[in-house]
């Protein structure tokens, strides 16, 4: 009878169907807070070769110049707009501000997270 | 078939979550907001026009102005205290037997203490890179 | 003459100690009949040993949660029109996050102790209504008249909680929303509890709640107004007021 509460129901955290928006809202929250501690402390060792001088750094610059690299940079990007816009909202809801708008705040934070990697996208492969 | 109680209530809530603790995930986030926004135009948007991204004069430049380590040290405590407070809320939905959580409790905060101390010494070197 | 349908149910199936399956039963129904008639005619006309909770069939005792087509209903009052199509296939399955006794019959018992463990009303002076009226039309001697309270204990909102599928342990929705309803000025002894790893700062703002409750608790309204309590009370704690 595999019908009780269980922290072993991992995926089932990540399922979106026949969820709400709210729920959709709280997956790629949680992903995109994941990759983004991913993402932090890999830019933090990366950084350190800042400390290592000039030859450590542009050595890695040339890296980033792989399309591969680019588009990752756009997911970290577009990751950051969508975690910072529905937090905002979380914390709006929290306090009681908007909560019978939900569904379109987070519609329009991944709107604005669409839109913000697209300009970066444009930005980053034109230039 | 028989379904004894599968919480233990009322043998008291479990301390592992509290107002504090989620006051802080909730003042770091619209910190973090401010200052990422501060830090992606400094670092990616006004440092080099092309790539997003600095050269190391670039960089070392840009350190000479004091304001620039100052935020970059805020950046660090805030952004890796709000992924660590973020990262211990998703494994309490794992629920860990407590002493697993102790060690967790111990391990993220030794962890994110060092990583804050990591960071300020880098953006100090750097910093004194520009002097 | 009323319009007619013709529908397959699929129903979840599974007795102790057997795997589940899904039997289906096509049937002739009135659009506009509820979910539960149609539940109610495979245990009448097909199928006796169908196991199924239900009793007023009218939206008071919370007996007859199901999901329908994957999504949490209350069946005594869920019309099939609304549901579903001539033709189709409508899948009925039990609760999510409680055991399954038979069928569509789950074991409610951890909700039903820990509303009980919180307190929760079961009637409230009408004067602390909040859908009627606002509280400014009441006179302050209707407060002596009684009515009940908005939550039925279904589980609905339990089933569809994200979090609440993670573990039995965490208050969930309905008890929550039943500390917010007596509040943490009045209550502060429920301040432990709200204020802990299995209370108000486990939920992840999901809002699968409100979306399926049935009545008009509007649990997570009622869990973020709940945070706002329980910061205020822990400042109050620490201020000294």
């Amino acid at each position: 009878m595999n019908n009780q509460p269980s922290s072993r129901k991992l995926l089932t955290w990540f399922n979106p169907l026949g969820r709400n928006p709210g729920a959709w809202a709280f997956i790629l929250n949680r992903l995109t807070g994941l990759g983004l501690t991913f993402y932090l402390f890999l830019h933090l060792i990366v950084l350190g070769r800042l400390a290592q001088g000039p030859q450590a750094y542009e050595e890695f610059l040339e890296l980033t110049k792989s399309p591969l690299v680019k588009l990752g940079e756009l997911l970290v990007i577009g990751a950051v707009i969508y975690h910072a816009l529905n937090g905002l909202r979380v914390v709006l809801t929290s306090f009681g501000l908007g909560i019978r708008q939900q569904t379109q705040m987070f519609y329009l934070s991944v709107l604005l997270a669409l839109v913000g990697t697209l300009v970066f996208a444009i930005r980053m492969f034109a230039g | 078939m028989n379904n004894p109680p599968s919480f233990q209530y009322p043998t008291g809530p479990r301390p592992g979550e509290t107002a504090w603790l989620w006051l802080v995930k909730i003042v770091t986030g619209p910190l973090l907001v401010l200052i990422l926004a501060l830090h992606l135009t400094v670092n990616h948007y006004l440092g080099s026009a092309h790539s997003g991204l600095m050269t190391y004069d670039d960089i070392v430049a840009y350190f000479r102005n004091p304001l620039i380590p100052a935020i970059e040290i805020l950046f660090v405590i805030t952004v890796v205290t709000h992924s660590l407070v973020g990262l211990r809320g998703i494994v309490l939905d794992l629920n860990p037997p407590r002493s697993v959580l102790r060690l967790i409790n111990w391990g993220f905060g030794l962890f994110g203490l060092l990583t804050i101390g990591y960071g300020i010494w880098l953006a100090l070197v750097i910093a004194s890179k520009s002097t | 003459m009323p319009e007619q349908w013709t529908l397959t149910l699929r129903l979840y199936r599974q007795k102790a100690n057997e795997a589940p399956r899904y039997d289906t039963f096509t049937l002739q129904v009135n659009p506009d009949e509820y979910v539960l008639d149609a539940v109610e005619r495979v245990w009448a006309f097909h199928d006796r040993s169908l196991c199924f909770r239900h009793a007023c069939h009218h939206s008071t005792c919370g007996a007859c949660g199901m999901r329908v087509n994957g999504v949490e209903k209350l069946t005594c009052i869920t019309p099939l029109r609304a549901v579903t199509q001539n033709g189709a296939v409508l899948t009925i399955e039990p609760l999510r996050n409680f055991p399954i006794v038979s069928d569509l019959v789950v074991d409610m018992g951890d909700l039903y102790r820990k509303m009980e463990r919180v307190n929760a009303r079961a009637v409230l002076p009408v004067t602390e209504a909040e859908i009627e009226h606002p509280a400014s039309t009441w006179n302050p001697e209707d407060a002596q008249y009684l009515r009940l309270s908005d939550c039925l204990e279904c589980g609905l909102c339990i089933s569809a909680c994200p979090v609440a599928a993670t573990t039995a342990a965490y208050l969930g929705p309905a008890p929550l929303a039943a500390i917010q309803d007596q509040g943490m000025r009045r209550h502060p002894e429920l301040l432990p509890l709200a204020d802990s790893e299995d209370g108000v700062w486990r939920c992840h703002s999901a809002f699968e709640c409100t979306a399926v409750c049935p009545s008009f608790v509007d649990p997570a309204r009622r869990i973020m107004d709940l945070r706002r309590q329980v910061v205020g009370a822990k400042l109050r704690q620490v201020f000294g007021k």
